[in-house]
């Protein structure tokens, strides 16, 4: 009887802390919790149910089934900014990794000043777009800009128009756009760098491998974790891409540099087509989670 | 386990209070006013649009019954701002028509109060007042009607010896005279340009629409503005103007490029007007002479001062909330024809805006200091046929959007003129007029 008392009590005091700790947890992010449910969530909800029907803000939204998607297949100007969106995302997520590790390799060695350069590479990440779009524009500027001055001075005849030119201006967005967040991943990477132990480097070195092997069979295969990581949130990150494109080209000139984020916002917010857009929203969704599907999948296959 | 329960009741506070806010404005009782009436009006940033408080404080002094308070928004956001807050039932008794591309948007979707009343009342004096009609009906009352007219710089003219432009100008002497300021001006050593054109769509879509015989926003066929585009390209191409890729990259703005003497002509709203007397009495522009023309025809058949320049602009009106309490609705109705009518028009030309009535004002505008004397000038603000640039229909806001798009195409020298008008011409079919 005392024995079965005991245990009992033992069960209840075992649930009672577990029952607190959950509570205590949920109270820590019930202020992030409760605003990106409101804030994020809802709205998210909102959106797929909003994508099968016309809705102009006012009044009541009338439903019209799949209407929206049919009318995607054939709006030409949809599938321009989707390609806009692949050609950007093809090109900035190579470069941008590319740029964020070779200059995390650079600048994880001790040398004089490291901190000031890794400051100075990070300081494009958070200078305020405003002012990034509006300096680069000055310098991609076709008739006085500095960029050009150099080209022209280093003997290009006709140097290309960047932002105001249909062929070059998705080039000039993927430069900004690099250079902005080459620093931020850059960090990312130098954080698993750090992490690699040392004596794995001393072991290749004493076996006489040198330093591209060891930088193929070291540091890349131990960095594996972080880049998938920085792939994921680069590819969420370029199908998305708006701000950027909004304030240095607005998605000109023509359509050269409309991308899916922006078509969403001109068709629900300029010509309040609010269920167009939402259905639009819907394939966007759609697109970046099945690639981060992919991703994992890969990932978890190549780790096993 | 207490910190949770109070979060808890904190949570349920909160929504309570949400629903009670909710709740509040419906069906408020219809009585007569009693005592005092407060409106609120929507307007977009105050400090530099003195137009609002001027209405607002016009309209108090003589109905001192009534006050007017102003309700701030962001000035490019402002009609986004402004859906929003209608659509959560929060947004100001009055709001502000700022141009005619969201009309549809707002007329249709039940956001306007009819005051077919108060447009009778006001007669024809008024301009601007059949794009706010459907169906019959007035939904918003124009108190300010901007037109397009071409603004020159007198001191930039004498310096190339160019002759001042008349009135009997078409686009092709304004094109002739253009380069020949710009070759004058570079022979004197000066560095301005003959105009400028701000990189805006309506600055060649817009007289287009407006000049040409039978053109139509919704015809979806957009062959017109071929000649205007290539008037435009040739402009830019002598280098009588700022390449289009200049104004964009550098964000030049047209205030300064008039202002501070770059460019002897440029094509803009009358709202200019009070932008350039305010920054020459500040510093902001330069001092010089300048004078008004009418904007450049078509063809002669309506150019010089015995005929009525075709030019474009949108009205700017006021509107009432249908969800405005129904015992305000009167002072409201009061406030729209006090706005528009001679009162309001005479407020707004002391601030040096263009009201919708601009028959009465044209002498209290022109007696404000800085301003030109000459005959032309006071033509030009008086006499004008002003059509709308964005045309009433369910699919202005979606055209307009694939002509902006033709237009930066075009003017960077992406695509051919006949390319991006029968690209235009093809998306306006397949994405917006078929629907």
């Amino acid at each position: 009887m005392a024995t079965i008392q005991a245990g009992r009590r033992r069960r209840r005091r075992r649930l009672r802390p577990a029952w607190r700790n959950t509570l205590t947890g949920w109270s820590f992010i019930l202020p992030n919790l409760l605003g990106f449910g409101v804030f994020t969530l809802v709205p998210v909800l909102a959106l797929f149910y909003y994508a099968f029907t016309d809705w102009n803000i006012f009044g009541v939204a009338e439903w019209v089934g799949v209407d929206n998607f049919t009318r995607m297949l054939g709006d030409d100007s949809f599938f321009t900014a989707l390609r806009n969106t692949l050609y950007y995302t093809a090109l900035h997520i190579p470069l941008t990794m590319g740029a964020a590790l070779g200059l995390a390799l650079l600048l994880n060695r001790k040398l004089r000043g490291v901190a000031f350069f890794r400051t100075v590479a990070f300081f494009p990440y958070i200078t305020s777009i405003v002012a990034i779009a509006q300096v680069w524009n000055l310098l991609f500027s076709p008739q006085y800009g500095p960029i050009n001055a150099l080209l022209r001075a280093l003997g290009a005849a006709n140097p290309p128009g960047w932002t105001v030119s249909a062929d070059w201006s998705m080039p000039a967005v993927i430069i900004v756009s690099t250079w902005r967040e080459m620093g931020y991943y850059m960090l990312i990477f130098l954080a698993g760098l750090q992490t690699i132990p040392n004596q794995l480097y001393e072991a290749a070195r004493i076996d006489g491998a040198g330093s591209w092997q060891r930088f193929r069979n070291i540091t890349l295969p131990s960095l594996r974790p972080t880049t998938f990581f920085v792939v994921v949130m680069l590819t969420i990150g370029s199908f998305k891409v708006f701000d950027l494109i909004l304030l240095l080209t607005d998605g000109g000139p023509g359509q050269s540099t409309l991308v899916l984020s922006q078509y969403i916002y001109q068709k629900g917010f300029e010509e309040n087509q609010f269920g167009y857009a939402s259905a639009v929203s819907v394939v966007l969704f759609a697109i970046c989670f099945a690639i981060t599907v992919v991703q994992f999948a890969v990932n978890k296959r190549r780790a096993s | 386990m207490k910190r949770s329960i109070s979060m808890a009741l904190g949570v349920v506070s909160a929504v309570s209070l949400l629903l009670a806010g909710c709740g509040d404005d419906a069906g408020s009782p219809a009585a007569a006013p009693t005592g005092p009436v407060t409106l609120t009006l929507g307007g977009w940033t105050l400090a530099s649009t003195p137009e609002f408080k001027a209405l607002a404080d016009g309209f108090h002094e003589a109905n001192p019954n009534v006050t007017v308070e102003l309700k701030e928004y962001d000035a490019t956001n402002y009609d986004t701002q402004m859906i929003a807050d209608l659509a959560a039932k929060k947004a100001p008794d009055l709001y502000i028509q700022k141009n005619l591309k969201p009309f549809y948007t707002y007329q249709s979707g039940k956001q306007l109060l009819d005051v077919s009343d108060v447009a009778k009342q006001l007669g024809d004096k008024v301009g601007g007042l059949s794009a706010y009609q459907v169906d019959g009906k007035t939904w918003a009352i124009p108190y300010r009607q901007d037109s397009w007219v071409l603004f020159y710089n007198r001191a930039l003219f004498d310096k190339a010896g160019v002759e001042y432009p008349d009135g009997s100008w078409t686009w092709d002497d304004y094109a002739a005279a253009s380069k020949r300021v710009t070759t004058g001006l570079k022979g004197a050593g000066s560095k301005a340009f003959g105009d400028y054109q701000h990189n805006w769509q309506s600055t060649v879509q817009g007289f287009a629409l407006a000049q040409t015989p039978g053109a139509k926003l919704d015809s979806g066929d957009f062959g017109y503005l071929k000649p205007y585009y290539t008037r435009a390209l040739d402009l830019q191409s002598a280098g009588a103007q700022q390449a289009y890729g200049t104004v964009t990259t550098n964000k030049l703005t047209y205030q300064s490029q008039f202002g501070k003497q770059q460019a002897a002509m440029m094509l803009m709203g009358t709202w200019y007007i009070a932008t350039l007397l305010k920054q020459q009495s500040t510093g902001d522009a330069e001092n010089f002479a300048w004078g008004m023309a009418p904007a450049p025809q078509l063809d002669a058949s309506t150019t010089g001062t015995s005929k009525k320049p075709i030019t474009f602009g949108d009205p700017t009106g006021l509107g009432i909330n249908p969800a405005i309490d129904k015992q305000k609705i009167t002072a409201a109705k009061a406030f729209l024809a006090y706005a528009a009518g001679e009162q309001g028009a005479k407020k707004l030309a002391s601030i040096g805006v263009t009201p919708a009535d601009t028959g009465s004002v044209t002498q209290d505008l022109f007696a404000l200091k800085g301003m030109p004397t000459d005959e032309l000038s006071k033509f030009t603000f008086s006499t004008h046929d002003t059509k709308p640039e964005n045309p009433v229909s369910k699919h202005t806001a979606a055209l307009q959007n694939i002509l902006n798009d033709a237009h930066s195409a075009v003017l960077s020298g992406s695509k051919p003129v006949d390319s991006a008008i029968s690209a235009a011409q093809d998306r306006a079919k397949n994405e917006v007029l078929k629907g």
